[in-house]
């Protein structure tokens, strides 16, 4: 579409939708040290994505849109579907949380639950091919794809403005890696007006993201177990995997000393942003915390749930472990010098140790 | 006649908010240094537009006299076409349609680099129809004229307000402050000689992500203005003209850009449709004398002598150390 077409565009405020609700709030947690804390932070690139959508004819008014996601994404999707009249159908594997499972099915969601595995590839594949099926089976209907659709990263220049209008010089972004649009995202835009703004991906193990091997993960929401093309990874100085049980406490500390009740990747991105802001206190840090707490009351803000982890100790670590490898990542807290390198230069390369983090520090 | 009626109702709404005719109208107004920033921007309800913020320039500016006579309107120097399609406009704005006259344009800003020359002598030609007959024009109504009279023009009817200028459409997009912090400005010309039609180029073809882009240049804009930080308005200076050279290259660019960075400015600033740069300073800052005399001697060892030294908030020019 041309400029002067999309500038000529009937615009997203014109729509329902949730404007106050998709930015997050900034909060000073230490001098130096920012969190912004979303209420639903994917509601901000649905909506972006819809609205792109709806512009060029992709979503017809009324129209359908098919999806596959367990998670946040979905729920987003759902609020918007309800208030803009689409027909929204999800597809999603048994390990769905049975109250977001409820939430959707009253916002009105059709949800195609994908009974049995692939013996190769998975629920994901299962998922995928479900996904087909219900797109051929809905003409014209719109798929997000928020793993590619560009729109994922650019709906995130409404936080950029936010965090510059309000913080102006950032000097280090701190967020957990998903579906890759709100860190690579954000990190293009904030680097557009600091050249030197240091970037930390917060990922976890056994997520394929940053070059770890593929396996089973407890901590959801951050990783993956393909790589998104919205993960930009020349736009990361350092990869941090944080493990469940370091994020769950991690989480739990930002609830007790900041009274913040967020979710389980909002502790990942706090425990290294923390530490990054501790070890350079004359650094100005922002910190992104994805989603609320409320759908973790049973887990993460249960003591015995948590007890009850394989590993649980109890205890946070100080700082990370570095490794010259993402293939050496242990099951806790480390960190690499990404050094905004491509993922197959780092895997064919790592980084010497001997240059490790605490020297840069 | 309709017309009839019009020019009647005209006359009567002048005769409301002006004195008499007089025998000269004066007009005057400055030039500036290409912008801040531009880009596209959405408004209140989230349409978006073409805007831009201007860098006020007040050591330069265009002077315009007009003397009402019955009949056809003269202008002095004649190839002054827009002042004149801009003067016929306030007249028939104010309703006289009859009504010509002698205008005369005289300007000190450069033709061709994006200096704000041809919406100057357009703004001074407005301003001094309008003081001949007593017709007090707000900065809205002389933008709305000269977009008229030239398609897209400057934001510098405004004075010193810092405004998010919708330059197509003569409106304020936004209110940003009473003034942008105060710079110390070294010029380059970075294509002497080679004249730009500032008008004529067809506007920038941005893509999705610059649209995006200039968002968060916008919100560190409202913050530098706020909070009078000069460091964050060269940073947002900056970042615009990366983008802009994207569209309309500066040549030397990146060499122009190291210098300002190795001499310590707090960013560089273009023409987003002509040809100077400007590397900015602090003028608050004790160093910055020297800085800009280190900037100067580097720039004249590439052969891009600075042509112009200049203070914001200041109308008369420094000289280059
Ligand atoms: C709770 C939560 N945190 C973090 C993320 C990661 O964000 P992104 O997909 O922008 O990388 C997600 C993504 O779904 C999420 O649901």
């Amino acid at each position: 579409m041309s400029l002067e077409m999309t500038m000529s565009q009937p615009l997203s405020r014109e729509s329902r939708g949730f404007p106050d609700y998709e930015l997050p709030r900034l909060v000073r947690l230490t001098d130096n040290l920012h969190g912004a804390a979303f209420f639903l932070m994917k509601l901000l690139p649905a909506r972006h994505m819809l609205d792109r959508a709806a512009a060029d004819g992709r979503l017809k008014p009324g129209g359908t849109i098919c999806e596959t996601t367990s998670g946040t994404f979905g729920l987003a999707l759902a609020m918007l579907a309800a208030v803009r009249g689409y027909r929204l159908i999800l597809v999603s594997d048994p390990a769905i949380d049975e109250h977001l499972h409820k939430r959707l099915l009253e916002l009105g969601v059709t949800l195609e639950i994908v009974e049995t595995p692939y013996e190769i590839g998975g629920f994901q594949t299962a998922r995928l091919d479900r996904l087909r099926a219900a797109l051929e089976a809905n003409p014209g209907s719109f798929c997000p794809s928020q793993y590619g659709n560009a729109d994922n990263p650019r709906a995130y220049a409404e936080v950029a403005e936010q965090i510059a209008e309000r913080l102006g010089h950032v000097d280090c972004l701190v967020g957990t890696v998903g579906s890759g649009g709100s860190m690579s995202g954000i990190a293009r835009f904030l680097r557009h007006l600091n050249p030197d703004l240091h970037v930390i991906g917060v990922d976890t193990p056994n997520s394929v993201v940053f070059g770890q091997p593929d396996g089973k993960r407890l901590l959801r929401g951050l990783g993956n177990s393909l790589v998104p093309p919205n993960v930009d990874h020349r736009q990361f100085d350092e990869v941090h995997w944080v493990g469940a049980a370091e994020a769950f406490l991690a989480t739990r500390r930002l609830h007790q000393h900041h009274a913040l009740y967020q979710g389980g990747t909002s502790g990942a991105a706090y425990l290294v942003a923390d530490w990054w802001a501790r070890t350079h206190p004359d650094r100005k840090v922002v910190t992104l915390f994805p989603d609320e707490g409320h759908r973790y009351v049973a887990t993460i803000y249960n003591d015995d749930w948590l007890a009850a982890l394989p590993g649980w100790t109890g205890v946070l670590p100080e700082a990370p472990q570095p490794v010259a490898h993402p293939s050496d990542v242990r099951p806790s807290w480390s960190s690499f010098r990404w050094d905004r390198r491509m993922l197959d230069e780092v895997l064919a390369a790592g980084t010497p140790v001997a240059h490790d983090l605490a020297e840069a520090a | 006649m309709p017309g009839d009626v019009i020019s009647r109702f005209a006359s009567v709404r002048l005769g409301t908010r002006g004195t008499q005719q007089k025998e000269h109208g004066f007009g005057q107004v400055n030039g500036h240094h290409g912008e801040i920033l531009q880009g596209i921007f959405p408004d209140d309800a989230g349409r978006l537009h073409r805007g831009l913020v201007t860098l006020p320039c007040n050591i330069v500016s265009s002077t315009a006299v007009f003397r009402p006579a019955p009949g056809n309107l003269v202008t002095v120097p004649d190839d002054k076409l827009k002042a004149a399609e801009a003067a016929r406009l306030t007249l028939d704005s104010l309703g006289l349609h009859d009504q010509g006259g002698h205008l005369t344009v005289e300007s000190t800003i450069p033709v061709g680099l994006g200096m704000g020359s041809s919406t100057a002598d357009v703004v001074a030609a407005i301003r001094a129809v309008a003081d001949a007959h007593g017709a007090a024009l707000g900065a809205d109504e002389v933008a709305r004229l000269a977009v008229r009279a030239e398609t897209a023009s400057d934001s510098i009817m405004h004075g010193d307000l810092a405004v998010l200028f919708a330059q197509r459409e003569g409106n304020v997009l936004e209110h940003l402050g009473p003034a942008l912090p105060p710079l110390e400005v070294l010029s380059v010309n970075t294509a002497p000689g080679a004249l730009v039609d500032t008008v004529k180029q067809p506007p920038a073809d941005y893509d999705e992500w610059e649209i995006q882009a200039f968002r968060p240049l916008r919100g560190m804009l409202r913050r530098a203005i706020r909070i009078g930080d000069a460091a964050l308005l060269g940073r947002v200076a900056t970042a615009s003209a990366r983008i802009s050279q994207r569209h309309l290259p500066k040549p030397a660019f990146e060499e122009i850009n190291a210098i300002a960075t190795s001499a310590g400015a707090l960013g560089i600033q273009v023409a987003h449709s002509g040809t100077v740069v400007g590397l900015l300073f602090d003028p608050r800052n004790p160093a910055t004398v020297r800085r800009v005399a280190e900037a100067a001697a580097k720039l004249d060892d590439i052969g891009l002598p600075p042509a112009l030294h200049f203070r914001t908030d200041a109308a008369e020019v420094r000289h280059v150390a």
